[in-house]
């Protein structure tokens, strides 16, 4: 049985929350703030992260590149894509203290889409892989979203 | 009795060769005689690089049209390409997409196969057919071929040889292949696109500079070049690597350097018939397997390759470039997949499309383009056509 107090369990539900509720409101600045100066994210195939090949769907390795994630989708991308409403589901699955104040939290996830004509499926299936950091503000030092949907049903604008 | 072939699959194909009719994206006669006259007809298909298979009994499963291959690199280190299915009654034989294996094993009835697909046992074999003969019910065979080290099968004996086949495009495809095709596989990102495959494969060179904002954004031009294509529906590109200078507006501009040291030529795009492109841009060495998951939907792998010469940080850049900049959420390329699922249902609208940068004909083809022309497809259109039987209405 767990001896992680309430207390954290929730502040890292509230960082994971943030998170997903960023993504479904499409507020990238948000997205941003959910991550610390040392903030990476990785989006990766299962297949990929099973045999040890690194590519990834995403893969921002350093605080600039989420930045430059945000650049992306706001400014690059916009006004060239048909835009499409996220809805992420998760479940927390464990969560191990790693250091002072930080811990390694694994959540599944599962995210709908439904694009503007209006019929909604399952894009993405996965978990998370994180290092959060407690503090005045939670916040994930690293976001690994391992998705078990090897073959997305689409091109994938938003983070997952 | 079925019909004649003729009085299901007819297409009013427009007189002049800039103009495609678009109910061929998404009639299903059409699509299956598409699979029988080109995914089972006399074209090659790659199917995989020796260098997602490096170590014996590494294998890959992919489809030819919706026919499931099964490519395996046997104990004895030489590549071999089968059918997908038991000898026996045709049963999946691999349902995983990777992998090594020291055998094959259907578990339908546990006929066992080695890595070079010779049959080593079947249980019960004394009550077998009078003409049962184990030497002779391998894994089926498809027949195949490597250039570069890229694997290519067909299902019909009357394709050409390899080297003939690719023509001219065996030039950008070197180029591709960083030269001598001694590449190690980094990883996939695979998509299933919501398009017809042959709408897929008609992206063209004219959109470039005008769909991908990066390339404005980032003041980034591209390098004089040229765009060739072939009798048989190849296309290749082959031009300067223009290196684009820090704007600021990135603020990780290290994605974008250039690591290699070949730039004279150092972008090029290797377009094979039907649906295969292979690619390198800037420091990414990029394969796009794909098949046709019926008549609307295309599925495609994106396998990224480093050299295998290739130092530590070399490989790390070629990581980093490569999963941010190409693919299904690429930088310079998410745009192209949004397009392809608009296409698609924009070509469910009567009519022809036309094609128009770059025409300078309309009552013949020709085979060289400049970078940025859309009528560098032509070519192929006029080999899917000719393929396919479809005459052209007169002028």
């Amino acid at each position: 049985m767990s001896n992680i107090s309430t207390e954290v369990l929730l502040a890292i539900d509230s960082v994971q929350n943030s998170y997903i509720h960023s993504l479904d409101t499409k507020n990238m600045d948000a997205w941003l703030a959910t991550f610390n100066n040392e903030g990476s994210y990785i989006c990766i195939a299962a297949e990929n992260e099973a045999n040890n090949l690194p590519i990834a769907l995403m893969l921002d390795d350093c605080y600039a590149r989420l930045q430059d994630r945000v650049t992306y989708v706001t400014k690059v991308w916009a006004g060239t894509f048909e835009d499409y409403q996220t809805r992420h589901f998760t479940q927390r699955i464990s969560t191990e203290e790693i250091g002072k104040d930080t811990y390694r939290v694994i959540t599944n996830y599962h995210i709908l889409y439904t694009p503007e004509q209006g019929q909604t499926n399952v894009l993405v299936t996965g978990h998370y892989d994180d290092e959060i950091v407690l503090g005045d503000t939670p916040l994930f030092k690293s976001k690994k979203a391992v998705m078990d949907t090897n073959v997305s049903p689409r091109y994938i604008v938003y983070p997952v | 009795m079925n019909a004649p072939e003729s009085t299901y699959t007819q297409v009013a194909w427009p007189a002049k060769v800039n103009e495609i009719p678009k109910d061929i994206f998404d009639r299903e006669d059409v699509y299956q005689l598409e699979l029988e006259k080109i995914f089972y007809g006399p074209e090659w298909h790659a199917v995989a690089h020796a260098g997602e298979i490096p170590n014996p009994g590494d294998f890959k499963t992919i489809n030819v049209g919706e026919r499931p291959i099964l490519v395996v690199r046997g104990d004895d280190g030489e590549i071999r390409t089968f059918y997908n299915a038991c000898s026996h009654r045709g049963n999946l034989l691999e349902t995983r997409v990777t992998g090594n294996a020291a055998e094959f094993e259907c578990p339908y009835h546990r006929w066992l196969f080695d890595t070079r697909g010779a049959l080593r046992g079947a249980p019960g074999d004394e009550d077998f057919s009078p003409s049962f003969c184990k030497e002779e019910m391998g894994v089926p065979t498809i027949r195949s071929t490597e250039y570069l080290g890229l694997i290519f099968v067909t299902c019909s004996d009357k394709t050409p040889d390899i080297e003939t086949y690719l023509g001219r495009t065996k030039d950008a495809l070197a180029i591709t292949l960083n030269g001598d095709g001694r590449l190690k596989l980094l990883g996939y990102q695979k998509v299933l696109y919501d398009v017809n495959w042959k709408a897929y494969a008609d992206n063209d060179g004219y959109h470039a500079p005008l769909l991908h904002a990066a390339f404005k954004l980032l003041n980034w031009q591209g390098g004089e070049g040229e765009q060739y294509g072939t009798e048989n529906g190849h296309i290749g590109f082959e031009s300067e690597l223009k290196v684009p200078e820090d704007t600021g507006f990135l603020n990780d501009p290290s994605l974008l350097h250039f690591k290699g040291t070949e730039s004279s030529k150092g972008s090029a795009i290797a377009s094979i018939f039907p649906v295969t492109v292979i690619t390198k841009h800037m420091d990414m060495i990029n394969i796009r397997f794909a098949f046709p998951r019926g008549v609307g939907s295309t599925e495609v792998h994106y396998g990224y390759f480093a050299h295998v010469d290739d130092d530590e940080e070399m490989v790390r850049h070629r990581i980093r470039q490569s999963s941010n900049m190409l693919g299904p959420t690429g930088l310079v390329s998410m745009e192209d997949a949004s397009i392809f699922s608009r296409i698609h249902r924009g070509n469910h609208t009567p009519g022809n499309v036309a094609f128009q940068k770059g025409v300078k004909h309309e009552d013949r083809i020709w085979y060289d383009f400049k970078q940025n022309d859309e009528a560098g497809n032509l070519p192929r259109w006029e080999h899917y056509r000719k393929s396919m039987g479809f005459n052209r209405e007169e002028a």
